[in-house]
């Protein structure tokens, strides 16, 4: 009778275990699936926002490029091209395309349609081509971003004058001049050749990029020798007592450590006490190096640790001497699994940005460094600076910087999933 | 006793590469503390804005490289350049405001003897809300009243300040509470606030005014004055034991005038003016201290109060009719001239008609110029290499 | 000369002593019947040379160059007149600076007096001499030390094993580089820090209800008084991990227990990594994410509901550091579960409890101690997450628990407090340093728990 009714009552509940086991089973499908979501909005709002930055409008005009408008004597130096109004020279060329702008306030708007960056291009055309001092041409000429953003779309009529920066006069000229065929859309070249620059039309990574290059090489430098040393040490000669547990302990708080520690360490010692200069790669390198030490350590540790005991029993059985048995036997086999570890670690390097606004690494630089004790940024924080930046043309700079930032942490780790397979498949 | 060709090469490898390491970083490292030739520049955050301008225009029509600027405010940029002369020290510092006479002591006694004052034109100092609230209108005298620590009460000694909404300072004004984002005390725009806003509008209490008057040898006057408004004497001789000279009405004057409150209703925002603008716009009901060109900057989503029935614009504040104005300066460091290549000339390009005349560059960003004199007195004294005098 | 020169000379010497001793060996050996005689390989007695001449040449120069400037200011000093060394110290180290400056080139001849300026003469003058008396210690050591190992070189002797033990030496000290670190970051935040509490007292730090660290900054500026209470700063820290924590543990936790349990191995091998993206995303972009993207989201949904919602509300900055964790809860979950033996949940299904039940009522109680341990870790991370506050939580200390409002962290005020102003004097930048002392400790703390209950747990099933 009881066997008979338990039956019935697990029978009945049947149901219900069964209806929350499928609801547990969506409960997890749905974590996942908000991750792939997270992911996806995240990625998706990156680089729709930061897409439009790699092209840049430009504008034709007829430039008289008159010796005597441009104040340049005969045979002028670089000096005197330095010297010479260019500026003027566009502002005119720009008059002469729209006669009937009058007053003060209407040619200002009309000068804003093009770059202040232009007169340095046009310049440089003319050193590269003296012969055409005394002709006139018909120039492509970059445009101000905020021109350039109306051309590529982004900025509507619709929207109350007084909320946006491209005035409705400027917008009839910019018309007026895409009817003409006037206006092209190009690559922007810039964005990867150039420096800082408070325009946004005439900002670029290059020297960002190059700090981060130097930063990283002395992050390495230090970071990889050093590592893997202390890796051999411990996994294989360090005797079992208090030091080495002290060092052990060590490093595996040291992994946790905010990095922003770092940058008070930093400071402390690197700038303070021992003087070293502010903002430069070599600094930066150095508290970076010893951010990603244990990282490098641990993982070595754990390949080193992988390596067959056979290789080296029969390393140890033909006499070779402990050292040996590492440097020659050991450390070969180990070294892609070392290696995957130094890139991911390099990788973190890469995109680390908190310690480095405590040692000067946030400043306007435009030029790209030539040394590692050159003043210098580097791709991160010149990311957190562009974002800070009131001028509206840094958003898609921002995003288009991170795009480049991110296509080369999935390369460092596409090269570290790589050579973790080679290794693997041995 | 043989080993692998590749792992010994490999070993090798790594010492060759550890030793030059080391080499190159020692090189590094000797070469820059002897000679940088990037001219470095620290200091005010109003200034900065400016001052990439100019060093991005510098660096590319010239062959110098592009100088280095760090946004410090004026008060940290001005200790960083008054720390010594050398290469680890900055050339040049911004500021938003004079020197004043306690920071060109540090510079004396810490060796930067020869300071070089260049004024680079005018400034307001915008007391801005969101363009979703309506526009103030202020009078100085509101603006002392809502912000100071202490203020008179009904029998004209100092209480704490009691007033909760701009209601409560001047029944014109809206019942929202008061709520001031501005910037600290390492920042130029606060000094020039402190002094401009702060001590103009305390100036409208009689009994502070006539303490401002007194000169510090009338002694009883000072005293009677204050306690007429309530001070504990204990203010006076701590001036006494702390500076070693006798304050005047002015001195202290400042101490009650200057002093902005602390319990809430203003709020330090950093140096970073765009974060002010960022979150005036998040929140309708606060009002932000900064300066004209970032109002200027903005002006599509904040708007500039009145005071004293002027509105903030380019007009205004270049007659001197807007009345919370102050000038930028820039310091140089007079020894590093021509030991860092580019100082003078950086200088000069910031100085240049095409920059800081009407018409040049920074004025479209929202400099206030000089007048033609005062411009041409200035390219003077970057020309000379005038070195200050206080 | 310089210190690269004198550093190329020195690897020059080096190399030169491994060519000399190994050729020194190879003659040896020729004397005494054929390199079997050798104790060891030549090129060990080569290194031999080469560490020898190459390492207590390094460690001179360092101690002479830590100590040249000492030396240069007693000799220079010591020729001063009488009355200008009873000077106060303070005028004197002005002295010395102008003389300083002089000599450096840093100053015009008109600003000092003629003491001063044959001070300055002498102070190059000895400047130079150093210079080359501490080449010549150095290449002098490096020499010696070459000879020495050169003639010590003997069929007899044990070059390898000498080589190695140097060897042995430099692994050694490398790995002890990270107790330097762990000290290097203790005595320099401790340092500043104390000096911090010297002015204001500890007590006032801990337990201060108010922080507005901001200060007049000279004599006769009239600033704020500044307050230093770290209260709000810690209840803004936690408000916002807490917020992180209530995104990253529920869907990290699931992810993982669906993958690990229920997932096919397929979906779970191709699913993983992607997800695992999200942690290697630089925490600069999810700054930017956040103060451009989720922050005015919240306001607007915020706002279509009838909240007010700050501009830079600490629920913006929550969730997106939620979403920078979900991958760290989610791998170290991963982790405990797969630790805990199949013999319970197969002895869980063999009674018929289905898989949910088994995992609600066998799994995770037994995983229990682990992911607690996990949590940790991860709030640790939380804490000190530094980019995404500084671009998207706010900068003014405020006591609330309403994540909607903006509060501000120990890591922002560190940022705020230290970027551009670096004067070492103030209690508003050594504030600084105390937070990064409070910030290092309570690190050390969660991590060392969280290690110890998580090694504890798997010990238990080991």
């Amino acid at each position: 009778m009881s066997n008979y009714d338990n039956t019935t009552l697990i029978a009945a509940s049947l149901k219900k275990r069964y209806a929350r086991e499928r609801r547990f089973q969506w409960y997890g499908r749905f974590a996942v699936f908000i991750g792939f979501v997270f992911l996806i909005v995240l990625l998706a709002d990156i680089v729709s926002k930061g897409m439009p930055a790699f092209t840049q409008h430009f504008i034709k005009v007829d430039v008289t490029l008159d010796a005597d408008r441009l104040g340049l004597p005969e045979n002028p130096t670089q000096q005197d091209y330095f010297g010479a109004d260019f500026g003027g020279v566009v502002k005119a060329s720009l008059r002469e395309m729209f006669p009937e702008v009058s007053g003060r306030g209407d040619k200002k708007q009309l000068y804003r349609l093009i770059s202040v960056g232009a007169e340095y291009d046009l310049r440089d055309h003319l050193m590269a081509n003296p012969e055409l001092v005394g002709t006139t041409q018909s120039i492509w000429l970059r445009a101000h971003s905020e021109a350039g953003s109306y051309l590529k779309g982004q900025v509507s009529r619709a929207l109350p004058e007084a909320d946006r920066k491209v005035k409705d006069i400027q917008m009839d000229w910019l018309d007026q001049l895409r009817r003409d065929g006037r206006t092209q859309s190009r690559f922007n070249t810039v964005f990867f050749t150039a420096g800082d620059s408070r325009e946004p039309e005439l900002a670029g990574i290059r020297a960002a990029l190059q700090g981060s290059f130097f930063t990283l090489m002395v992050t390495f430098l230090l970071a990889f020798p050093v590592g893997v040393m202390a890796a051999v040490y411990l996994e294989e000669f360090a005797p079992r007592n208090r030091l080495t547990d002290l060092i052990e302990i060590n490093i595996n708080n040291l992994a946790a450590v905010p990095s922003i520690v770092f940058g008070l360490l930093g400071l402390a010692v690197f700038i303070n006490f021992f003087e070293l200069p502010r903002s430069a790669p070599l600094v930066g390198g150095m508290v970076l190096s010893l951010m990603t030490l244990p990282t490098i350590i641990i993982t070595s540790r754990a390949s080193i640790q992988a390596v067959s005991p056979s290789i080296r029993e029969a390393a140890l059985g033909v006499g070779a001497s402990q050292l040996q048995t590492v440097l020659h036997h050991v450390l070969p086999v180990a070294m892609p699994g070392i290696l995957t570890g130094s890139i991911i670690g390099m990788a973190q390097a890469l995109g680390e940005s908190a310690p480095l606004l405590m040692i000067g690494m946030v400043a306007f630089i435009m030029d790209a460094p030539s040394g590692v004790t050159d003043p210098s940024t580097v791709l991160p924080v010149q990311i957190f600076l562009w974002a800070d930046s009131p001028e509206r043309g840094f958003t898609e700079k921002t995003s288009a910087a991170i795009i480049v930032l991110m296509g080369f942490l999935i390369l460092m780790n596409a090269l570290a999933v790589f050579l973790r397979r080679r290794f693997e498949m041995k | 006793m043989t080993s692998l060709p590749h792992s010994d090469s490999h070993v090798k490898k790594l010492l060759v590469g550890t030793v030059l390491g080391v080499v190159a970083f020692a090189t590094a490292g000797t070469a820059a503390a002897a000679n940088r030739d990037i001219v470095s520049i620290v200091g005010s955050s109003t200034v900065y804005p400016f001052a990439t301008v100019v060093a991005e225009r510098f660096g590319r029509s010239t062959n110098f490289k592009t100088p280095k600027i760090e946004s410090t405010g004026s008060g940290g940029g001005l200790k960083l350049f008054c720390k010594g002369v050398g290469a680890n020290t900055p050339d040049i510092t911004n500021s938003s405001r004079r020197i004043k006479k306690s920071e060109y002591d540090d510079c004396q006694a810490n060796g930067v003897t020869d300071v070089i004052e260049v004024l680079v034109g005018y400034d307001g100092i915008a007391i801005a809300n969101s363009k979703e609230a309506t526009q103030y209108d202020l009078t100085l005298r509101d603006i002392y009243l809502a912000l100071a620590k202490d203020i008179p009460g009904p029998d004209g000694k100092l209480v704490p300040n009691p007033n909760k909404t701009w209601r409560d300072v001047n029944p014109a004004l809206p019942a929202t509470r008061i709520e001031v984002l501005g910037p600290p005390p390492t920042s130029g725009t606060r000094d020039a606030f402190a002094e401009l806003a702060m001590g103009g509008g305390a100036q409208s209490v009689p009994a502070l005014k006539t303490l401002r008057g007194l000169g510090a040898d009338d002694v009883a006057g000072i005293k009677a004055a204050m306690a007429g408004l309530g001070m504990p004497g204990g203010i006076y001789d701590g001036f006494v034991e702390t500076k070693g000279k006798a304050p005047s009405g002015k001195d202290l004057f400042k101490t009650v005038a200057y002093a902005i409150r602390e319990d809430g209703a203003y709020i330090e925002a950093g140096e970073n003016d765009n974060l002010i603008v960022q979150k005036l716009e998040a929140n309708p009901s606060a009002l932000g201290i900064f300066g004209f060109s970032f109002l200027e900057e903005n002006g599509d989503k904040v708007q500039g109060s009145r005071v004293n029935g002027v509105v903030p614009d380019f007009d205004s504040i270049a007659d001197g009719d807007y009345p919370v104005s102050r000038p930028l300066y820039f310091y140089m460091k007079g020894a590093h001239v021509g030991k860092i290549p580019g100082i003078q000339e950086y200088a000069m390009e910031f100085t240049s008609s095409r920059a800081m005349g009407e018409d040049g560059y920074l004025p479209e960003k929202g400099l206030i110029p000089l007048a033609d004199d005062e411009l041409r007195e200035v390219q003077a004294i970057v020309k000379n290499l005038k070195r200050l005098e206080m | 000369m310089q210190t690269s020169t004198v550093l190329l000379v020195l690897v020059a010497l080096c190399i030169a002593s491994f060519f000399f001793a190994r050729r020194k060996s190879h003659a040896v050996a020729h004397g005494s019947g054929g390199l079997t005689t050798l104790h060891s390989l030549p090129k060990h007695y080569g290194y031999m040379a080469l560490a020898w001449a190459g390492l207590p040449a390094l460690a001179a120069l360092a101690l002479w160059s830590a100590l040249e400037p000492r030396m240069l200011e007693a000799e220079v000093v010591s020729s001063l007149p009488a009355e200008v060394r009873a000077l106060p110290e303070q005028q004197f180290g002005l002295y010395y600076n102008q003389i300083l400056g002089y000599a450096s080139g840093g100053m015009n001849a008109a600003e000092l007096d003629e003491v001063q300026l044959a001070a300055a003469d002498r102070y190059s003058a000895l400047a130079a001499r150093f210079s080359w008396l501490r080449s010549a210690l150095v290449f002098a050591v490096a020499l010696a030390g070459a000879v020495l190992a050169i003639r010590r070189v003997q069929p007899a002797l044990r070059a390898r094993n000498h080589v190695e033990s140097i060897i042995r030496w430099i692994l050694f000290s490398c790995s002890f580089l990270a107790v330097l670190t762990t000290l290097g970051i203790v005595l320099s935040v401790l340092f500043e820090a104390v000096r911090f509490f010297q002015v204001i007292p500890l007590t006032d730090f801990l337990f201060g209800l108010e922080w507005s660290p901001q200060m007049a900054i000279r004599s006769d500026q009239v600033g704020a008084s500044g307050s230093f209470g770290f209260v709000p700063l810690l209840v803004g820290t936690l408000l916002i991990s807490a917020v992180a924590m209530l995104i990253a543990v529920p869907v990290g936790l699931m992810s993982a227990i669906y993958l690990s349990e229920y997932a096919s191995r397929r979906f779970r091998t191709l699913t993983k990594p992607v997800l695992e993206i999200l942690a290697g995303v630089p925490t600069v972009v999810y700054g930017f994410f956040a103060a451009l993207t989720v922050a005015p989201l919240v306001r607007t949904l915020g706002e279509s509901v009838g909240l007010t919602v700050a501009s830079e509300s600490a629920l913006a900055a929550g969730v997106v550091m939620g979403i920078m964790i979900i991958p760290f809860v989610m791998s170290l979950s991963d982790d405990i579960i797969n630790a805990v033996p199949d013999t319970m949940r197969e002895a869980s299904l063999g009674m018929g409890a289905t898989m949910s039940e088994t995992i609600r009522k066998v799994l995770l109680p037994a995983a229990l101690p682990g992911i607690v341990g996990g949590i940790l870790l991860a709030v640790s991370r939380a804490i000190g997450e530094t980019m995404i506050v500084v671009m998207a939580a706010g900068l003014s200390a405020k006591l609330t628990a309403n994540p909607l409002e903006a509060v501000t962290t120990i890591t922002v005020q560190i940022v705020t407090l230290l970027v551009g102003d670096q004067e070492f004097d103030s209690p508003k930048t050594l504030a600084a340093f105390a937070l990064g002392l409070v910030l290092f400790f309570v690190t050390l703390l969660l991590n060392v728990v969280a290690l110890y209950v998580v090694r504890r747990y798997r010990e238990q099933y080991e």
